[in-house]
């Protein structure tokens, strides 16, 4: 035990480290909020400060003066959700079968789902354009939520298997020994154990769809139709050029639902991965 | 053998379960969204716009509920577009047939577009009128081979903003466009500027995240044009003396008299505005448009003016990539398309989408338009401006992109920083360039 001991100044370097972290990842988005509730002559300033001095809900207003943040943020919403809900429905009993039973073709499934991942976004939106266009599929949000499952379903079918596979087989082999059927012992020995790594990987493909900018840019075509990330390039002109302050505003409120989302859940992430890890 | 046939057809009724299931899914995903074509007649178009400031989205919209009053069988969609995305999503919307029937764009973005067939040839299709009213250097930037992919309707110079103060206190000649500074005045005046400002500060601020264009553009002014086309059609490109004026009095001001500001050779235009309202920098060389930042932006006080760039053996000339409107090939109404274009740039609608845009139109009609010559933010500068305006160096040159990416903005980068010396630049210019260049012409 010895062993996992820490020196003090170790430690205290450990936390210093991981202070660090935490400042380089929260670093853009308090910049982001203090941005976000100045006054366009303070976003100009050569002294720049972190707490506003004139703090305004101008940037707000104008931002949801100018675009319509409530209908995109809605059809987000709507993308995310179904993307999330369908990649989590067709990964679940795929990732048990690759995990469960291997063979050749898991091994082989397994291979192309890495391989999948390797394919750039530029390679596969023209077939894919085509493809929604003959299904009559573009400017929907349906024909989104495809592209976002096609686009999220590997990744989040390698996260399930590996979390399949830290569920111990011997537990559904001592529910059959009591007699639980397979669907009953899929229900109420599998299923609860995996609800952690489902709920992750809902988030994973929840959060890639709220956030993807490029598909949603070049599916959907008319303005009642688009999503939040397409709509905030509107503050954006020319040769890097913004409309700073409401685009800041307009990008703080946008990613809210994923925190919301993260917060909420994350206790049962973490809760659910440790439950009957250690015998007590 | 029971229990064979019984597997069988279990699995062939779960088969066909999952057939019908998955044929449900299609016809209910093929029912669902899509686009709808009217069937009452009225010729609808989409007219997907760039413009992103309120004052331009606001013209912008104005301008097409005029037209869908007054047009009851033609009308237009107004389709919100992104400059920092535009040609991939044009590019995916041309193959998939799916462009918006009127585009609008930037003259140097649509080589590729008019060479690819996406965009259709405006000759025979716009009026007279507004063929007469535009110059014919602005109808070269948007003619590719033999036909008109575009037409030019805004434009911006790059021009002086410079803090009013400090430039009175110091005494220097204030320079107009009937009398600019010529580059070697330029660099004197920045260092004595300099010297009054104290420590720390600078006369210029070049903002240089974008260095080919500020060079290529602005060169012109001193004779340079880079590009040269032979008699075979094809370009070649050769650094004379008169391309490094401009180059060389930039490097000369960071690195000879520190008289430009070196912290900036990264910067974009809207980084440099703290600096200026803060009084570090006297004077930056930004597009005409960041005039409107600089209005909202400026403390209480602040006092600028709009000067005009130096002149040099070229005069004022300097180089532009106009906003443009174009029409898709594929469009089915390409002449309805060319009438709205027209009515958009009416004289008087022409003058409003400039006002909203803080930009130069580039009809002669609207351009004198009494708005756009007030001294008031410096319109009436950069409307003296206008006739020196040439169309920007290799715009229309197959493989300018892959050079300058790949050559010329490092080369420009490590020039202006002084790491390499002016023989390096041209060689890197010149040498590597028309390798790049060669491989677009071979045919």
């Amino acid at each position: 035990m010895s062993g996992l001991r820490t020196s003090g100044p170790a430690r205290a370097g450990q936390y210093l480290a991981l202070l660090a972290y935490l400042v380089f990842l929260a670093f853009p988005f308090l910049w982001l909020i203090s941005t976000a509730f100045k006054p366009a002559r303070e976003l100009a300033s050569l002294h720049p400060t972190w707490i506003p001095e004139n703090p305004t809900l101008g940037n707000f207003r104008q931002a949801f003066d100018e675009q319509p943040l409530l209908q995109a943020a809605g059809n987000s919403l709507l993308a995310a959700l179904g993307a999330a809900v369908v990649c989590v429905v067709l990964a679940t009993p795929m990732a048990y079968v690759i995990a469960r039973h291997r063979g050749r073709l898991s091994t082989a499934a397994t291979g192309w789902v890495v391989v999948s991942q390797a394919f750039p976004f530029v390679l596969v939106i023209i077939p894919l354009f085509l493809i929604l266009k003959n299904l009559h599929l573009i400017n929907s949000v349906i024909g989104l939520v495809l592209v976002y499952v096609v686009w999220s379903l590997p990744f989040a079918l390698w996260m399930l298997v590996g979390y399949v596979r830290a569920v111990p087989a011997e537990l559904e082999e001592a529910a059959a020994v009591d007699g639980a059927g397979r669907l009953r012992t899929l229900v109420s020995v599998t299923a609860p154990l995996l609800a952690p790594g489902i709920v992750a990987t809902a988030l994973f493909a929840f959060i890639t769809a709220w956030n993807e900018f490029f598909f949603a840019l070049v599916l959907l075509k008319t303005p009642e139709k688009q999503t939040l990330p397409v709509v905030l390039t509107h503050f954006l002109g020319a040769e890097g050029v913004a409309d700073l302050g409401p685009l800041a505003a307009a990008a703080f409120l946008a990613t809210l639902p994923s925190l919301v989302v993260f917060a909420v859940i994350q206790k049962r992430i973490t809760g659910g991965m440790l439950a009957g890890a250690v015998k007590s | 053998m029971r229990v064979r046939t019984s597997r069988r057809v279990r699995t062939s009724t779960r088969v066909r379960a999952l057939t019908a299931a998955a044929a449900a899914l299609a016809l209910l995903l093929t029912g669902c969204g899509g686009d709808e074509r009217p069937s009452d007649g009225t010729i609808r178009l989409r007219f997907q716009s760039l413009a992103w400031q309120k004052e331009s989205v606001d013209a912008n919209k104005e301008l097409v509920r005029e037209w869908n009053a007054a047009h009851p069988d033609i009308q237009v969609q107004y389709v919100q577009g992104s400059w920092d995305s535009v040609h991939d999503q044009l590019l995916t919307s041309f193959e998939g047939g799916e462009a918006p029937d009127i585009i609008h764009d930037a003259s140097d973005d649509l080589a590729d577009f008019a060479y690819g067939g996406y965009l259709a040839d405006l000759r025979g299709l716009l009026p007279e009128r507004l063929r007469a009213d535009i110059p014919e250097q602005s109808w070269r930037t948007t003619t590719f081979g033999e036909g008109v992919y575009g037409v030019p309707f805004l434009q911006e110079p790059r021009v002086i903003i410079a803090n009013r103060k400090i430039l009175e206190a110091s005494g220097v000649r204030i320079p107009t466009p009937a009398k600019p500074w010529t580059w070697e005045e330029f660099r004197q005046v920045a260092k004595d500027l300099t010297a009054t400002m104290g420590k720390g500060k600078h006369a210029v601020a070049w903002p240089l995240k974008e260095p080919v264009s500020v060079s290529l553009n602005l060169g012109l002014s001193g004779g340079g044009r880079l590009f040269h086309r032979g008699e075979d059609g094809k370009v070649t490109i050769r650094f004379t003396d008169a391309d490094a004026v401009v180059p060389g009095t930039v490097r000369d001001q960071i690195n000879t008299d520190a008289s430009a500001s070196r912290t900036t050779l990264g910067s974009g235009g809207s980084d440099t505005l703290p600096g200026l309202f803060g009084g570090t920098y006297a004077m930056v060389p930004l597009g005409f448009s960041y005039r409107q930042q600089i209005a909202q932006q400026a403390p209480e006080g602040f006092e600028w003016t709009v000067l005009p760039a130096p002149a040099g053996a070229g005069g004022l000339a300097q180089g532009v990539s106009p906003q443009t409107l174009s029409i898709a090939e594929d469009s089915p109404y390409k002449k309805e398309a060319a009438r709205f274009i027209d009515f958009l740039l009416q004289p008087r609608n022409m003058v409003r989408l400039a006002q909203g845009d803080w930009m130069l139109p580039t009809g002669t009609a609207a351009l004198r338009d009494p708005a756009l010559h007030t001294e008031k933010d410096g319109w009436a500068t950069g409307a003296a401006l206008a006739r020196h305006l040439r169309p920007a160096p290799a715009q229309s040159v197959r493989g300018y992109p892959e050079w300058k990416d790949k050559v010329a903005t490092p080369a420009f980068q490590e020039y202006y920083s002084g790491a390499i010396d002016l023989a390096e630049l041209r060689g890197r210019l010149v040498g590597d360039g028309n390798r790049v260049l060669a491989r677009y012409q071979r045919n």
